[in-house]
């Protein structure tokens, strides 16, 4: 009796473990015959987009679903989203979907930007990856997003705005994507008013999911005086969220730059901008690569392309610091000013560090 | 910063460490009753978060905080009914039940919070005022810390006085204490180790679900799918720390509490520490604390082990 019972918490355990993630996988990896749609040219028919959390996050997992969804939509092929996959290992998920024929693979993750590669170059199956240039070859592709030129024009917003002239940063972590627009706003921020402080905060080591977590760091850097918050962090955004809408409700006057996504239809009383990252044009071009056998390079997604821009900004942004934030725009797109890409989380201290002092 | 900056910033930090610790400290007080039974309760961690989910939905269901705490606490309960039902009518490894608990509940509050609200991220429209004690909450710094709080934080510090004096100067106490160092003597005295043992088990899911409805009714206003992000595993660890005394276990939660919100304050002013390190702090003092206070610690002789009466 106690054996069966044994027998049936492990299945049990399995079973709901895989509700959130994709089954896993038989551990041969397939033979090369799954290269059907590869860099050489063929029809794409299947997509799966991998994520590490929930694609109904309103940020990070959920502007990846949501633009493949739309390609879908226009090319019709066949898409399966994989989330809460977790930053460790994916390598039974990416097995699963190689058997099942699946012709590209979008690991959005910087967690996969090792794993991802490896597993192409075994099995020559599509995949595409983030912030990871070095990983570009016949059937790795890279989406490098230029989200410091964005976070460049959220730093002049907020040190424009910011009443107190302090300005806060808070993140879940340190991933590249976070580090180059951790830096892009610093600068921004600077280049305005070198006399604008800086404070920044990191919630954990990839703290995505802590909302209470988030929620006392912001209202620390709240405390501290910082009137305008850049914050990074997925699901730990609403907790970033919440701390200012609490802190506004007892008199104060905060307002929160957001990444990624939108979500100024739940927030706008605090929410100033936000970062948006726009998939759509990428992953569409990139299917089309594959289709015509020029898939396996970088694919950019900067302020020129439109891949990444600054939401609209709300009415009663005054019209000079609209037009200000304007100008620096069309100053990137035509390269007289320089963002620095620093993805690194060593260099990306490194360099606030400079800024800040 | 002035001074008045400081004050303002040592008092946001000082109830930032005091509020991250009710979750810690209620879960941490259930797993003081179910250990000091003799049952080594891994499923903290899914009874929190289940009590969350199931605390964020009613809450949001119904409008009412008050229906969000007693759904949060009614699904801890129903959670420690189960994990006795295995480990103590069937034997069940209890090591095996908890972590099979907590697997359960990260797949199946993610499951269900998508299968209610699709692309929806809901949240809570209504909040619980704060309450100011008379007289304490004018004393600087602390005073607004620790006594302009809800009514919630007030309860949790009020549960370690009912614990404490439950354990130590009730008869049931007494039982239990007895269940988790002998059973078999216990139960020759007349005890009725498995109703006892059902009954620290309850308790200890009573007290995750409260905390962790208070992290989503009470402290946050919405539910995320992961959001008690080990929090349970800690807890086991403030239960250890605190020797199973529900006194030093608020003391180990608060340092818990304290040290996390001490890392951000580090951070805020600029102290020339690698992020790495400033973020350790919490687990680092722990662990410290542990080898320092609990080195010499007895756990309860029969932690673990199932009882059976057969055999006496």
């Amino acid at each position: 009796m106690k054996y069966l019972i044994y027998l049936w918490l492990v299945i049990l355990m399995l079973s709901m473990a895989a509700c959130q993630a994709m089954t896993p996988a038989p551990a041969e990896a397939p033979a090369a015959t799954t290269e059907a749609a590869a860099s050489t040219g063929a029809k794409v028919e299947k997509v799966a987009v991998l994520l590490p959390a929930s694609q109904t996050d309103q940020g990070w997992n959920q502007q990846a679903a949501d633009a493949m969804v739309q390609v879908q939509q226009k090319l019709g092929f066949e898409l399966e989203v994989a989330e809460n996959l977790g930053y460790d290992d994916i390598t039974p998920v990416l097995r699963d979907l190689a058997e099942r024929d699946f012709d590209l693979l979008i690991c959005h993750a910087s967690g996969y930007q090792t794993v991802c590669p490896e597993f192409a170059q075994q099995t020559r199956i599509n995949v595409a990856v983030v912030e990871n240039p070095g990983a570009v070859g016949p059937y790795v592709a890279d989406v490098e997003t230029q989200a410091q030129e964005v976070a460049y024009l959220a730093g002049i917003l907020a040190a424009k705005l910011s009443g107190s002239k302090k300005v806060g940063i808070v993140v879940s972590g340190e991933p590249p994507t976070w580090n180059f627009m951790t830096i892009g706003f610093a600068e921004g921020v600077k280049a305005t008013d070198p006399a604008v402080e800086i404070i920044y905060s990191v919630i954990g080591e990839a703290a995505y999911e802590d909302a209470a977590g988030a929620k006392r760091v912001t209202e620390s850097q709240l405390a501290a005086g910082a009137d305008i918050i850049f914050g990074m962090g997925d699901g730990a955004s609403f907790g970033m969220l919440q701390a200012i809408q609490e802190h506004n409700a007892a008199g104060g006057k905060a307002r929160f730059i957001d990444v990624i996504g939108d979500k100024s239809a739940d927030y706008k009383d605090v929410l100033l901008t936000s970062v948006v990252f726009d998939y759509t044009g990428v992953y569409e071009t990139m299917i089309n690569d594959i289709d015509t056998g020029n898939f396996g390079k970088e694919y950019r997604m900067d302020v020129a392309g439109g891949g990444v821009r600054l939401l609209d900004l709300p009415a009663d942004v005054p019209a000079d610091v609209a037009a200000a934030v304007e100008r620096a725009r069309q100053d990137i797109v035509s390269g007289k000013i320089k963002v620095s890409a620093v993805g690194d989380a060593e260099a990306m201290r490194a360099r606030l560090d400079e800024l800040k002092h | 910063m002035t001074a008045a900056q400081w004050q303002i910033f040592i008092t946001a930090l000082l109830s930032a460490g005091l509020i991250a610790a009710v979750p810690l400290l209620l879960a941490a007080l259930g797993e003081t009753f179910a250990e000091r039974a003799g049952l080594l309760n891994l499923g903290l961690e899914g009874m929190l978060l289940s009590g969350a989910f199931a605390g964020f939905y009613a809450a949001l269901t119904t409008q009412s905080m008050v229906a969000g705490l007693a759904a949060g606490t009614t699904t801890g309960l129903l959670l420690g009914l189960l994990f006795g039902f295995l480990a103590i009518s069937l034997r069940v490894d209890q090591v095996i039940i908890g972590l099979g608990i907590t697997l359960v509940a990260e797949g199946s509050t993610g499951f269900l919070f998508r299968d209610f609200y699709g692309q929806r991220f809901p949240t809570l429209t209504f909040s619980t005022a704060k309450v100011a004690v008379p007289w304490l909450s004018d004393l600087p710094i602390l005073g607004p810390a620790l006594f302009n709080q809800q009514p919630l934080v007030y309860l949790a510090w009020l549960l370690v006085v009912g614990c404490a004096f439950l354990l130590k100067h009730t008869r049931f106490g007494l039982e239990v204490r007895a269940a988790g160092e002998s059973p078999l003597a216990a139960d020759a005295a007349g005890v009725n180790v498995a109703q006892t043992r059902y009954l620290a088990i309850m308790i200890g899911g009573v007290m995750a679900g409260l905390g962790g409805a208070f992290l989503s009714v009470g402290d946050l206003n919405f539910f995320v799918p992961g959001m008690t992000v080990g929090q349970g595993f800690i807890a086991i660890a403030i239960a250890m720390l605190g020797k199973w005394q529900p006194y030093r276990v608020f003391f180990g939660a608060l340092l818990f509490g304290t040290l996390r919100s001490l890392s951000t304050g580090l951070q805020i002013i600029g102290l020339d520490l690698r992020p790495e390190f400033v973020l350790m702090l919490p687990y680092i003092g722990i662990i410290v604390a542990l080898i320092i206070l609990a080195r010499r610690t007895q756990l309860p002789a029969a932690l673990g082990l199932p009882y059976e009466r057969d055999q006496r």
